[in-house]
C-alpha cells in the first residue's frame, strides 16, 4: 500500500558523481554533436547552420583514413603488448622464483606510469634523436649503425616510434592490474595442480588465464579506448608528422580546432572518435559477456 | 546526524562548482585602492625578453603609481591557440602582441580591437617616429589595428670562414646557389644546407620566398586572397620542386630535428649554410664563435616573380576595445625610442622605431640586415601569415611529405586547390 520510498541516502551518494558527470561528460557530448552540424571558428561571432556537409567532407578526406589506421596500429600493437605482455610479465613477477626481487622490480615497471607524459615524450626525443640519441648511438656501439634511421624523421617508423614510446609506459600499469588479479586467485587451485603434476605452463593457461578473463577485459578496454584517443604521445613528439604520417584522429581534431579554426569540423571529428569508441567499448562488453560470470 | 552531515558536505560541493563557474564574471577594471589595471599578454616567457618586460613594466608602474600592470605570457604555438581562446571569450588582455597581415586580420574580424588611427593622428609625433612601410601589416580597410614594433626578414646565412676555405663565392642566381651547394658536398660537409622541418612554418618560410622569386606577383596577390585564390599557376609546381631539391641537400635528419637544433648545428661550424631570421643573428653569435655573412634568396632564373622582395614581417602590440584608457599611454611607453634602443640592445632583435637601431646596440651584420629591411623595394609576409591557414597547412605538411618523399608536387598542388576552391565557396 505504501508507495515505494525512495531510499536518501543512496541517492544522495549518485547525486554528486551524476551532476560532475552531466556537466562536464553529457552536456559537451551533446554540444560537440550540436556543434558538429555548424561552420564556425573561434573568431566568428556567429554559426552557420551547414547540416551534414562535415561529415559528408569526414567521409572524403583522405587524411581522416590515415589517422585512423595509425590509431589501429596504436590498438593492435598495445594490446598485443600492453594485455598479453604484461600478463605474461605478471605470471613471472607472482612466480615463487622471483618472491625475493618482485617487489622491487613492480616499482621498476611502474615507475613510468609516475611520471608525466610530456616529461616521457620530451626525454623520449632525446632518445630518438637522429644524431646523438640514445638509440642510434647504442645501434652504432653494436655494430648495427646501418639499422640506424632519423626515427621520428622517418615516414614509416615515425608511427611506430611513437607506439613504442607508449608501450614502455603503459606497461607497468597493466602489469600491476594484472598481478592484483593474480593475486586473488585462490591458492588451493594452483596446489591442486601441483598434486596433479601440471608444470607452469599448464597452470598458466588452465588457472591463471581463465582467472584473471575479468582483469584481462578491463585491460582491454583501456588500452583500446585509449589507443583510439590519444593525443599527447604523437602530438608532442612528431606533431602528427612528417605530413601526416603519424596523425592519430584526436591530433587531426586539434588541428583543425586549433590550428585551423575549423571548429565545425573538428566537432565532427571528435563525434566520429566517440561514436568509434563506443562500438568498441560495446563490442567488447559483448563479446567478453562480463558480468555474467559463472 | 549523519544525514545532516552528508547534506551540508554535499552542499558545500555544489556551492563550489557554482561559484567556480561564477568567478570569471567579476572581472572589474581597479583593483580595492583604486588602482587602473592593465592586463598585458605577450609571447616570450623565455629570456631575454621576459625579464626585458618584468623590468620595462616595473619602470612603467614606479612612474604611473596609480597603475597595476598584470602580466602574463606563453611561448610561440601556444600563444596563437590561447589569444584565439581570449578573443572568443571575453577576457581579452588591454594590450598585447600580434603578427601583422592574416594573424592579425582574423583578431580584427572578431570585432574586439580597438582601432588606432585617432590615436595614431593624436600624437603624430610619436606615430611618425616608428617606420611607416611596417603598419602594413596591421591596416586593414583604411584602419590600423595594431603598433609595429619589431622587425624582421629572412636571408641565407653563411659561414664566412667555409666559403673561402673552399673558394667558394656568395652566388647571385638561383643556379649559383645549387653549383655553391654541389661544391660544399664535394667538399666533405653530408648535409651543406640545414633546417629544421618539424617546425613546418620554417617550410612556410621557404615556400613563401621562392614563390615570390617565380610566381608572377599579380598571380600572387590573387591567390593568396581566400576569395580569389585559385593556385593553378605552374610556377607553384615548380616552387615545389625547387623545395623539393634544396631538401635533398638537408640530410635524412631535417625532418626529425627543429629549427633550434638547425640553428645550433650552424652556429657549430657544422652546417655552412642556413636559412633564418635576422631576429636570429644574436642568438647564433651566443651559441657559436662562427663568422656569419648572409645574402638574400637568389634569383631563380625564369622566375616570373620579384627578385628581390624580402620576406618578413613585423609583430607589433594590440589594444582591446574595452582597455582602460591609460593603456595608449603604456603602450607609447612600450614602442617609445628609448624602449626601443635598450630591447635592441638586450635582445639583437631588431625593431621599427626611427632611431633606435645604432651602431651602439646592434652588430655590423644585424645594422646591415637593418638596412636591408629598411630599403627593401617590397616586403612580402611569412607565408602563413599570408595565406589562409587551411591552404598553408598543405603547403607546410606537404613539404614535409617533399623532403621524405611521400608525395609530388602535383599531389601537393592538386589538394591545393581543392582547399582554394572550398575556401572560394
Amino acid at each position: 500500500m505504501i508507495a515505494r520510498k525512495i531510499p536518501l541516502i543512496p541517492t544522495l551518494f549518485l547525486l554528486p558523481s551524476l551532476l560532475f558527470l552531466s556537466i562536464f561528460i553529457y552536456f559537451p557530448l551533446v554540444q560537440n554533436l550540436y556543434n558538429s552540424f555548424f561552420e564556425f571558428s573561434v573568431f566568428s561571432p556567429t554559426k552557420e547552420f551547414v547540416g551534414f556537409a562535415s561529415f559528408q567532407q569526414l567521409i572524403q578526406d583522405k587524411v581522416i583514413m590515415a589517422a585512423f589506421i595509425n590509431n589501429v596500429k596504436y590498438a593492435v600493437i598495445s594490446v598485443l603488448f600492453q594485455v598479453f605482455f604484461a600478463l605474461i610479465l605478471a605470471t613471472i613477477l607472482e612466480d615463487k622464483v622471483f618472491r625475493r626481487i618482485a617487489p622491487a622490480l613492480r616499482v621498476i615497471y611502474f615507475m613510468p606510469v609516475m611520471i608525466s607524459i610530456s616529461v616521457i615524450a620530451l626525454l623520449f626525443t632525446f632518445v630518438y634523436n637522429p644524431q646523438m640519441g640514445l638509440l642510434n648511438s647504442f645501434l652504432e656501439l653494436i655494430g648495427l649503425e646501418n639499422l640506424a634511421v632519423p626515427w621520428l624523421g622517418n615516414a614509416t617508423t615515425a608511427i611506430y616510434a611513437v607506439i613504442a614510446m607508449s608501450q614502455w609506459q603503459s606497461i607497468g600499469f597493466i602489469t600491476m592490474l594484472f598481478i592484483v588479479a593474480i593475486q586473488k586467485i585462490p591458492k588451493e587451485l594452483y596446489e591442486a595442480a601441483d598434486i596433479d603434476g601440471a608444470g607452469k605452463i599448464r597452470k598458466f593457461f588452465n588457472i591463471t588465464v581463465p582467472q584473471v578473463k575479468e582483469t584481462m577485459f578491463v585491460n582491454v578496454l583501456i588500452t583500446v579506448t585509449g589507443s583510439i584517443l590519444v593525443f599527447n604521445e604523437p602530438f608532442i613528439l612528431t606533431g602528427g608528422g612528417p605530413g601526416f604520417s603519424s596523425t592519430t584522429l584526436s591530433v587531426l581534431m586539434y588541428e583543425q580546432g586549433f590550428g585551423k579554426d575549423n571548429m565545425g569540423y573538428a566537432s565532427a571529428i571528435a563525434t566520429l572518435i566517440f561514436v568509434l569508441s563506443a562500438i568498441f567499448a560495446l563490442i567488447q562488453i559483448r563479446v567478453s559477456g562480463t558480468g555474467k560470470d559463472d | 546526524m549523519k544525514k545532516m552531515l552528508l547534506f551540508s558536505i554535499f552542499l558545500l560541493l555544489l556551492s563550489s562548482v557554482l561559484s567556480a563557474c561564477n568567478s570569471s564574471d567579476e572581472t572589474t577594471a581597479a583593483t580595492e585602492d583604486g588602482k587602473v589595471v592593465i592586463d598585458f599578454f605577450h609571447r616570450w616567457p623565455n629570456e631575454p625578453r621576459k625579464s626585458f618586460y618584468d623590468e620595462k613594466i616595473k619602470e612603467y608602474m614606479e612612474a604611473n603609481p596609480d597603475v597595476h600592470i598584470n602580466v602574463n605570457s606563453v611561448l610561440n604555438d601556444s600563444y596563437k591557440e590561447k589569444i584565439k581562446v581570449l578573443v572568443s571569450s571575453d577576457d581579452l588582455p588591454d594590450i598585447f602582441s600580434s603578427w601583422s597581415y592574416s594573424f592579425a586580420e582574423n583578431l580584427v574580424s572578431s570585432e574586439k580591437i580597438m582601432p588606432l588611427n585617432d590615436v595614431l593622428n593624436e600624437d603624430k609625433e610619436w606615430s611618425s617616429s616608428i617606420i611607416e612601410s611596417q603598419y602594413d601589416g596591421f591596416k586593414f580597410d583604411d584602419e590600423t589595428y595594431g603598433v609595429p614594433f619589431t622587425v624582421d626578414g629572412k636571408a641565407f646565412f653563411y659561414n664566412k670562414a667555409i666559403f673561402e676555405e673552399n673558394n667558394i663565392a656568395v652566388p647571385k642566381t638561383y643556379d649559383e646557389f645549387i653549383s655553391a651547394l654541389d661544391s660544399l658536398k664535394q667538399a666533405g660537409y653530408e648535409q651543406p644546407l640545414v633546417e629544421g622541418l618539424t617546425d613546418t612554418w620554417a617550410i612556410s618560410h621557404y615556400l613563401g620566398t621562392i614563390f615570390e622569386r617565380v610566381v608572377d606577383p599579380a598571380v600572387l596577390e590573387k591567390d593568396y586572397k581566400a576569395e580569389t585564390g585559385e593556385f593553378t599557376d605552374p610556377g607553384y609546381i615548380k616552387g615545389l620542386e625547387i623545395f623539393k631539391q634544396l631538401t635533398a641537400y638537408m640530410g635524412d635528419v631535417s625532418t626529425a630535428m627543429d629549427h633550434e637544433a638547425a640553428r645550433n648545428m650552424f652556429a657549430a661550424g657544422e652546417v655552412p649554410v642556413l636559412y633564418m631570421q635576422f631576429a636570429e643573428i644574436k642568438m647564433v653569435e651566443e651559441a657559436g664563435n662562427v663568422e656569419i655573412g648572409f645574402f638574400d634568396f637568389p634569383a631563380v632564373g625564369d622566375g616570373k616573380g620579384d627578385p628581390t622582395a624580402l620576406t618578413g614581417a613585423p609583430e607589433g602590440w594590440m589594444v582591446s576595445k574595452t582597455a582602460p584608457k591609460e593603456t595608449i599611454d603604456f603602450l607609447k611607453f612600450l614602442t617609445s625610442e628609448e624602449t626601443a634602443a635598450e630591447f635592441t640592445k638586450t635582445d639583437g632583435q631588431l625593431n621599427a622605431v626611427k632611431g633606435a637601431v645604432t651602431p651602439d646596440n646592434v652588430n655590423a651584420t644585424s645594422q646591415e640586415a637593418y638596412e636591408l629591411v629598411t630599403n627593401a623595394t617590397s616586403t612580402a609576409p611569412w607565408f602563413d601569415n599570408a595565406v589562409n591557414i587551411n591552404i598553408a597547412d598543405v603547403f607546410m605538411r606537404g613539404g614535409q611529405e617533399l623532403a621524405t618523399g611521400q608525395s609530388t608536387p602535383q599531389d601537393i598542388m592538386k589538394t591545393v586547390q581543392q582547399e582554394a576552391q572550398s575556401l572560394r565557396e
